[in-house]
């Protein structure tokens, strides 16, 4: 790997290298979480990390991440780099969004993540749970800048009981177009 | 009852306060069980690194419940409400029947 200034590198550009280095060790990682948002919004909303859902072992991920710099700290798969304003965390799988588990994801350049759709649908799941209007506003953000299926959205949403916070969801984004 | 599949009487019990009372906090499950903190710790640590609850700090202390997000949540629920089911009537009594109605300020 050429040298990196990890001070520089922007969140989408930390997120193709690791996810090359991942992969160049064999590593299967999916990113999930606010990383996808950043990446889908173009960074209307910054993320301070990359989560990655694996389900490789701590030790080879440690191995892999090491090799660039990356260290395990405390008891948490989580991993820093003293010269990176960014870390990378892999909380505990498999793929959920809410009672669904997503078989598709979808591919930029080396960085394995979320679908739009499911991106949205995994922020959501944030705002129903805990009422989280963080969550809320970086769906609309997705929403806004990719294409994602809203019929699928809703239905989702009726599975998971949340047909009135949908609603909120679809009266903000049309409103704030 | 539990503490087979759960490799442990401590998380059981954890588990099964979260289901009944929703949210914790340490002392409050340590004292109730009779639990040393460190222990109690501990295994909250590991439950909240499986990603099976979550945390949040209010004020001084931090507030625990079972992760609504957590891929099995009703799996599980539904596997704790069975086992809490079928607990003595005493234990029931002893651990279960805490107040969780609201109490006014200054009222005893």
């Amino acid at each position: 790997m050429t040298k990196i200034d990890w001070e520089k590198v922007t969140l989408r550009k930390f997120a193709e290298l690791i996810s090359g280095e991942l992969k160049n060790n064999n590593i299967n990682a999916v990113l999930v979480g606010g990383a996808c948002v950043s990446i889908y919004s173009h960074n209307k909303y910054q993320s301070q990390d990359l989560d990655y859902i694996s389900p490789d072992s701590t030790e080879k991920i440690s191995e892999a991440l090491k090799k660039i710099g990356f260290t395990k700290k405390g008891n948490f798969r989580h991993f820093t780099n003293e010269k990176c304003p960014f870390y990378i965390e892999f909380p505990p799988g498999p793929i959920a969004i809410g009672n669904e588990f997503p078989k598709k994801y979808n591919e930029l350049a080396s960085i394995t993540l979320l679908t739009p759709t499911d991106c949205v649908k995994d922020r959501l799941a944030a705002f129903y749970h805990w009422n989280d209007e963080q969550s809320l506003e970086q769906a609309m953000l997705v929403a806004r800048t990719q294409k994602v299926n809203l019929a699928a959205i809703k239905k989702w949403s009726e599975n998971e009981n949340n047909r009135e916070k949908y609603n909120r969801f679809i009266y903000l984004l049309k409103k704030k177009k | 009852m539990l503490e087979a599949i759960f490799g442990s009487i401590i998380v059981e019990r954890i588990l099964l306060y979260l289901l009944v009372y929703k949210t914790g906090y340490i002392r409050g499950i340590a004292k109730l069980y009779g639990i040393p903190l460190s222990t109690l710790v501990n295994q909250l640590d590991r439950l909240e690194n499986g990603g099976i609850i979550v945390s949040r700090p209010a004020g001084k202390i931090r507030i625990y419940s079972l992760n609504p997000r957590y891929p099995f949540i009703r799996e599980l629920e539904a596997l704790l409400q069975r086992a809490k089911d079928a607990l003595q009537e005493d234990e029931q009594e002893k651990y279960y029947r805490m107040r969780t109605r609201p109490r006014r300020k200054g009222k005893v």
